[in-house]
């Protein structure tokens, strides 16, 4: 094999992270609040690539799509029934935080009844798993490792193109940006904002798709990816997209990196530890800089010599 | 039944306290327990509008203290009265040995009431301290920050506790746990039913201290900083330091209720202190029971507890109505009602209530609708006096009619 399984492993779950953390910071955009059931829709991912492969017999990328349109409805649901209702309501950043939260628990006793069913139902290992038999293998690589990064890799680029150029992109960035001024230019905010929660929804139950392909899954990994996501989105910035990318797949990387180098070089016992190191990057960026690398950014292009980087790389036009 | 558990608060008899009448102190007991950590968080969220939701790591570091100081601590004195324990100096002889050096700590606690009441005090004191380090050091990242990074700084504190616990076995065992010396070794009835009592005592204790931290200035400047941090920062106050204050405070307070915990499994172990049971729990009582208000804590608290306790105690006979384990009904049932409540009782159960200040009968002033003539004042009497006692008269509650002239 031309690349270490190690970096396989890492790359997979950067791309997987990195569009859970876009999903987590385009409802942070929208609604204002972070979303602590984002990490259970890929927990809604995880159980339909599961149906796909043990219970129907398929390839699980056919649930790919499934997934997509499943998580999309799961988050408009949940924004119709709930978010929206108590947004009206006038509740404030920690009322509805603690919303989400009781949606991720309600949504995990769901996966958790529903993976029970599975096991009593069809006699299955429904409650720990791994689907990596059901890949299929091209040129070498394992094909989730071709198919997260083209995957992760196109969407972010559709993403931009849509944010940039089409009108619902730009209409979506105006509402993040000012609801008001937005309705007043006519945007219907209502269905801009129903649209953002599909595709947020969407996004991670798809990312969550991914994931039983190359790391074991359980009911709760879904509720315990959480972390990582908040800690991927946090070190883009919170509130930019592209930072978000980034971040996510710096924290993916570094997750699996860390923890299998400190195996190899300081003790097994390094392993365990693994969720500490998306907690050390939440820790950090809120000591350093808690704008994230949204901040180092900005407070670099402030400089004389991020002025002139900007102008070199062909960021800032000369006036 | 009520006879029951004063036999087995008053007997030798071990085995008194069965049936119905365990359930009620089994039900005190987490009562207790609860409205110690809700009682704290109504004090932050409620009063001060600080969203801890990291309840759960104070409350494993009560759990700690018993298990990596107490526990310790207990043994060398043991030792040093010339009895010989087994070695517990590495991590395997800690945790392998636990038991045999439990027993013989329990037998020399037997004939020293004295010195297991010293621990006992010994545990909570230490836990409040390091409660209160614990919270300055799991607020420092994110407490200039706004509500929201801190609610996300907490929770994942809450698993980083629970890791902890888990790997490094000279705090408490490991995965594996391990026991604890019972410090009411010496007590000859049920020792379950003596921790209920030390439990809800303190609770009562740690309601008079924030009731009267409540109705002081202070009580009130926390209210001004939940409603508007911006004014109190304008006049002068340490927003930050006063948030960091409270937060401190509160831990500490909640770390009591895992010391308690401890006494009463005489057992610690990383998993009875699951994020989703110390933290969700509480702040659905508080929702419930309605924040800012102390009674609707209690009233929260106790209604949940029940509940709970009921369903857990009764699990086979629901079993046979769910296809699958109650466990998991347990959480559709705290999702449901968290999100119920916020949605249809966003107030709780009894609203909130008007901090009660000596002196100014301030409640009658905004309940009835005082209206004051202004025009009387300035244009009919022109008197200075007049006008002083106008305002008075707003200051009073004294209603003055208006004129009828129109």
């Amino acid at each position: 094999m031309l690349i270490p399984a190690i970096w396989l492993a890492a790359l997979v779950f950067a791309s997987e992270l990195t569009l859970l953390s876009i999903g987590f910071t385009l409802t942070y955009l929208t609604a204002k609040i972070p979303n602590f059931a984002h990490g259970t829709y890929a927990g809604v991912g995880i159980y339909v690539s599961y149906t796909f492969a043990k219970i129907w017999h398929l390839s699980p990328y056919y649930g790919f799509p499934v997934a997509f349109v499943l998580g999309g409805i799961f988050s408009v649901i949940i924004y119709k029934l709930i978010i929206g209702v108590l947004t009206n309501m006038g509740g404030g950043a920690i009322v509805l935080t603690i919303s989400t939260l009781a949606i991720q628990i309600f949504l995990t006793a769901l996966i958790q009844i529903y993976a029970y069913y599975l096991r009593d139902r069809f006699s299955t290992y429904a409650m720990m798993f791994l689907l990596r038999e059901d890949d299929f293998e091209f040129a070498g690589f394992p094909g989730i490792f071709l198919v997260s990064l083209t995957l992760t890799v196109s969407l972010v680029l559709l993403l931009h193109y849509m944010l940039t150029r089409t009108k619902i992109g730009v209409a979506m960035r105006a509402t993040a940006e000012d609801p008001e001024l937005a309705s007043v230019l006519g945007i219907n905010i209502n269905q801009i904002q129903l649209f953002s929660w599909f595709l947020t929804g969407g996004l991670a139950c798809l990312a969550g798709a991914m994931i039983p392909l190359w790391f074991q899954s359980s009911p709760q990994s879904g509720a315990a990816i959480i972390t990582s996501i908040m800690a991927g989105s946090l070190l883009g910035g919170f509130d930019s997209i592209y930072g978000s990318v980034i971040g996510g797949a710096i924290v993916g990387m570094s997750e699996i990196l860390l923890t299998t180098w400190g195996q190899a070089f300081i003790g097994v016992w390094v392993g365990e530890w693994r969720p500490i190191v998306p907690m050390i990057f939440l820790v950090a960026v809120l000591l350093i800089e808690p704008r994230g690398l949204q901040g180092v950014w900005s407070n670099f292009a402030a400089t004389q010599t991020g002025e002139n980087f900007r102008k070199a790389v062909g960021l800032l036009k000369e006036e | 039944m009520l006879q029951d558990i004063a036999l087995g608060l008053l007997t030798s008899d071990v085995a008194a306290v069965t049936g119905s009448a365990r359930l009620i102190v089994d039900i005190a007991m987490y009562f207790g327990l609860f409205v110690i950590v809700a009682m704290a968080l109504n004090f932050q969220y409620g009063n001060a509008g600080i969203p801890n939701m990291g309840c759960a790591v104070q409350v494993i570091v009560g759990g700690f203290t018993v298990s990596a100081l107490t526990t310790r601590l207990l043994f060398t004195m043991v030792e040093a009265s010339g009895l010989q324990l087994q070695p517990w100096a590495t991590d395997y002889d800690w945790t392998y040995n636990n038991p045999a050096n439990v027993k013989i700590a329990n037998d020399y606690i037997q004939t020293n009431a004295m010195f297991g009441w010293s621990m006992l005090l010994f545990s909570l004191a230490v836990s409040v301290i390091l409660g209160a380090v614990i919270g300055w050091i799991i607020a420092l990242p994110a407490i200039r920050l706004r509500a929201t990074y801190l609610m996300i700084v907490l929770i994942t504190m809450a698993d980083a506790s629970q890791i902890f616990g888990r790997n490094i076995p000279a705090i408490s065992g490991g995965t594996l746990g391990m026991f604890i010396p019972n410090v009411f070794a010496w007590y000859s009835g049920d020792r379950t039913v003596l921790t209920a009592v030390i439990a809800l005592l303190i609770g009562l204790v740690s309601f008079f201290i924030f009731r009267t931290m409540l109705n002081s200035p202070y009580g009130r400047l926390m209210r001004a900083i939940r409603e508007n941090e911006v004014t109190v920062g304008s006049v002068g106050k340490n927003v930050v330091g006063i948030r960091r204050n409270i937060l401190m405070f509160a831990s500490g307070v909640t770390a009591l209720s895992g010391t308690l915990l401890a006494f009463y499994f005489s057992f610690v172990v990383e998993a009875n202190y699951q994020r989703a049971f110390w933290t969700y729990w509480p702040w659905l009582m508080l929702i419930l029971g309605g924040p800012g208000n102390n009674a609707g804590t209690f009233l929260g608290c106790a209604l949940i507890v029940a509940m709970r306790r009921v369903i857990i105690v009764n699990k086979w006979f629901l079993q046979e109505i769910f296809f699958f384990p109650v466990a998991y009904f347990e959480s559709v049932l705290l999702g449901l009602l968290l999100i119920l409540v916020i949605m249809f009782r966003p107030n709780g159960l009894i609203p909130e209530k008007l901090l009660y200040i000596p002196g100014i009968n301030y409640t009658m002033m905004v309940r009835e609708e005082v209206e004051v003539d202004w025009r009387g004042t300035t244009t009919v009497q022109r008197g200075f006096s007049s006008g002083i006692k106008g305002i008075f008269n707003v200051l009073g509650g004294k209603k003055t009619t208006k004129k009828e002239d129109e």
